[in-house]
């Protein structure tokens, strides 16, 4: 079964500590630039953080630009042949997601590698907007999260054992469309 | 054992008079005497007083500010995102720092330095642009009265970047406001003290951080190793996810609860209408996101929009307890929309809102009681609750107009126009009180009595555990807990970490010896740690007595001896002059110092390398 590592922006708390962990992982230092995942926090219009991270795409527009042919799918995951690899960073231009990254003490091209399939990131995220899901889910949080938009939500406020609770719920047929 | 890593050795000096920017050596033993934050904050500022013979203007070229991260700061461990801002203080012309969180200390770091100092005043409004070792001074005079969040845009504008850190002042700052804040990452302030004004009058705008340096440590795998146990210790704790939810909102219904929330310029402890602006009501109505520090599971912060009414569109990273207490009930403001709003303002003027809050709060109950005259207040009338004057009056202080003009100078000026107000502000040594009433515990009172920069919660917090476990306490318990915590807190100020997970969820303190042991490859026990904290109380008290503080200083707000809270759990309760005079005494004794609150002679010499 195929796993996608998923973002779910809404619930980042631009923390990065998945910069951390992934710069830890990979090259073995406290140094949140050479990481194959960023956050990106704009504020205040709009409120957006978004950690930007290879989407594994069936189709990689960065392998296509690639002079040596130093990119590569193997075992699902994206691959850097870094004996290969000529450091010209047109992959990174070629990346619609500008998910590739550069640091000035290392010469390759820095893509995250999935970890092995156990992604460090997703490990360490306090917040769950990082996870590794089957590929065919994707796309559940952002359906519920529409659904629960998209329909009139109600609101019953009530006390269990003295404890404030809040049902929501959609009332049928009684919105006009 | 001496220090392997955890440092760049390095002190970048720039002198904005002459524009020039240096790189010092810093040696080992000077690194594992002050280790770094407030520590490196206290010894420098101290070394400037010296060199000045003791006379630094707080808004002169001389006042030398210093911007200090920790050797933990931007490492794998919970909340390592803080820095310290060092300098004299204009609120008390005393040692005054304030912290920082976000993401600018672990970008400064990365820089390749571990302290930042600055001295002189530019010749225009300027930008300091430090960028991987290379400095600049860009002058930036188009950023003039821009707003703090607008000018940290046009800075990244620019600059054609995004991945920068800005620390920036408002229209406060560059008008010299004594409580001006610096504001970076958008809304993560080092609000108290008037750091700011600093910036303003050395005409500086913002600072501008872009670093790519690894931040050194001795042994990253055991760092790992233990700063997984904290953060897992963290996630498992009961109050976790209420934490990542209210964050320091939480408070507002406890402070109520045990009578210690500022109501109508602490006239009052309880808030009659608490249900309107809780952490209840903010997750219910206004929250749309997280917002956390650097390497911070808690994300404490929140992210709130006002969706409807007058309000519509106010959107601000907050509120978290004392902003949402100083310039909500401390105003008598119950419409929580209001409340943001005012703290936007405040963001955005580069204001600290504590020290607002208690102003305009003095204000109101000034005029109430008929010591301000209308005409004092420029012909508009200013009551509890009323949202538009508030806000005008917060505006009006930052553009220094009309009354503005006096309260923004803080409260020894305000006191000194008019007297009398002196029963009404609370302050301690000129700065402004935070949202903690003292009247419910006396060692909150002696945490601010004989906190270095004043009337701040941040050196002693001992409020709640009085409450809880202290009805009996010994004098010489209540002192110690005070002292204790005047140890431990500001040790976490000089790692360069935040406190809230130890205060807050109970994270143990020996994690940060291991912390410690891990990045500088230095083995030091936390008794250790405490006593280098220790000798940093020593030298901000030094430094403080050798500017002329006295145990007539360590005192307390008029209110907190004469006019006790009007309802709830602490109706009736005043603190005992002597009751405190004998406290204040023991302390003393404790801490080595005379009768007069004077450190011995001699302990100078202890700071002079």
């Amino acid at each position: 079964m195929s796993k996608k590592l998923m973002v779910i922006p809404e619930q980042c708390s631009g923390c990065r500590i998945c910069e951390l962990v992934c710069a830890i992982k990979h090259f073995g230092v406290n140094n949140p630039k050479k990481s194959a995942i960023k956050v990106l926090t704009i504020y205040p219009h709009p409120v957006v953080r978004m950690p930007i991270v290879c989407s594994q795409c069936k189709v990689l527009t960065c392998a296509q630009v690639c002079p040596v042919d130093a990119l590569q799918r193997s075992d699902g995951v994206l691959q850097l042949d870094k004996e290969n690899c000529i450091s010209c960073y047109k992959c990174v231009d070629a990346c619609p997601f500008g998910a590739i990254y550069v640091h000035e003490d290392y010469d390759l091209p820095i893509i995250c590698d999935m970890c092995g399939g156990d992604p460090e990131c997703v490990k360490k995220c306090p917040t769950g907007a990082l996870r590794l899901i089957p590929e065919s889910t994707l796309g559940e949080f952002k359906r519920l999260n529409n659904v629960l938009s998209y329909t009139q939500m109600k609101e019953i406020e009530f006390y269990e054992k003295g404890e404030r609770k809040v049902i929501h719920y959609a009332e049928v047929g009684k919105e006009e469309l | 054992m001496s220090i392997k890593s955890g440092y760049f050795n390095k002190h970048l000096h720039v002198d904005l008079t002459k524009g020039t920017a240096e790189h010092q050596d810093i040696s080992d033993a000077f690194l594992e005497k002050y280790i770094g934050g407030r520590g490196f904050g206290a010894k420098l500022v101290w070394d400037n007083l010296k060199k000045h013979d003791f006379r630094v203007d707080p808004l002169g070229p001389e006042n030398l500010l210093v911007i200090a991260p920790g050797p933990l700061t931007g490492v794998y461990l919970p909340s390592s995102g803080k820095t310290s801002f060092a300098a004299i203080s204009p609120a008390t012309g005393l040692y005054g720092d304030s912290s920082m969180g976000g993401g600018f200390g672990v970008e400064l770091r990365q820089t390749g330095v571990d302290v930042l100092s600055i001295t002189g005043r530019a010749p225009e409004l300027s930008v300091l642009f430090i960028d991987n070792g290379e400095t600049t001074v860009l002058p930036t005079p188009e950023l003039k009265e821009k707003s703090c969040l607008e000018a940290e845009g046009i800075i990244k504008e620019r600059l054609g970047t995004y991945a920068i850190h800005v620390a920036t002042i408002g229209v406060a700052g560059e008008n010299m406001v004594n409580f001006a804040c610096v504001n970076a990452d958008w809304s993560r302030n080092a609000g108290r003290t008037g750091i700011g004004t600093i910036m303003g009058a050395k005409n500086l705008k913002a600072i501008v951080v872009r670093g790519h340096k690894d931040l050194p440590a001795h042994d990253v795998s055991g760092l790992m190793e233990e700063a997984d146990k904290a953060y897992k210790y963290l996630k498992e704790h009961k109050y976790f996810s209420m934490w990542q939810q209210e964050g320091l909102m939480n408070i507002i219904e406890y402070a109520n609860e045990k009578g210690i929330l500022p109501v109508c310029n602490f006239k009052d402890t309880v808030f009659a209408k608490h249900n309107q602006i809780n952490g209840a009501t903010m997750l219910a109505h206004y929250k749309i996101g997280d917002s956390a520090c650097f390497s911070c599971s808690m994300c404490c912060g929140n992210i709130c929009l006002v969706k409807n009414g007058k309000y519509t569109g106010t959107i601000i990273e907050g509120p978290e307890y004392e902003s949402c207490a100083m310039l909500g009930p401390n105003l008598g403001i119950d419409n929580f929309a209001a409340i943001l709003s005012a703290i936007r303002l405040c963001d955005e003027l580069g204001v600290d809102t504590i020290s607002t809050g208690n102003i305009v709060g003095a204000v109101i109950e000034g005029y109430e009681r008929g010591i301000l005259s209308l005409s004092d207040l420029d012909g508009s009338e200013i009551t509890w609750g009323d949202e538009d004057a508030i806000l005008e009056l917060i505006q009006k202080i930052a553009d220094r107009q009309g009354i503005g003009n006096i309260l923004a100078d803080g409260s020894r000026r305000i006191i000194e126009k008019w007297p009398e107000m002196d029963k009404i502000i609370l302050q301690v040594k000129g700065l402004e009180q935070s949202a903690y009433d003292s009247r419910a515990g006396i060692t909150m009172g002696l945490g601010y009595a004989t906190s270095d920069i004043g009337a701040h919660h941040t050196r002693a917090w001992t409020v709640a555990k009085e409450i809880e476990e202290g009805q009996n306490w010994s004098d010489d318990e209540k002192v110690g807990i005070v002292i204790y915590h005047q140890k431990v807190r500001p040790l976490f100020d000089m790692l360069g970490v935040c406190r809230l997970p130890w205060i807050e969820l109970g994270l143990n303190e020996r994690h940060y010896e291991n912390f410690y042991k891990c990045v500088t490859g230095k083995e030091a026990s936390l008794e250790q740690l405490l006593e280098l904290s220790n000798d940093i109380y020593n030298l901000t008290r030094l430094i403080n007595t050798r500017l002329g503080t006295t145990r007539k200083d360590d005192s307390l707000p008029y209110k907190v001896w004469a006019n006790p809270p009007l309802t709830g759990p602490n109706v009736g309760k005043v603190i005992d002059q002597e009751d405190f005079q004998k406290l204040l005494s023991l302390y003393y004794q404790k801490r080595g110092w005379d009768e007069d609150g004077i450190p011995p002679t001699g302990l100078e010499s202890k700071f002079e390398d």
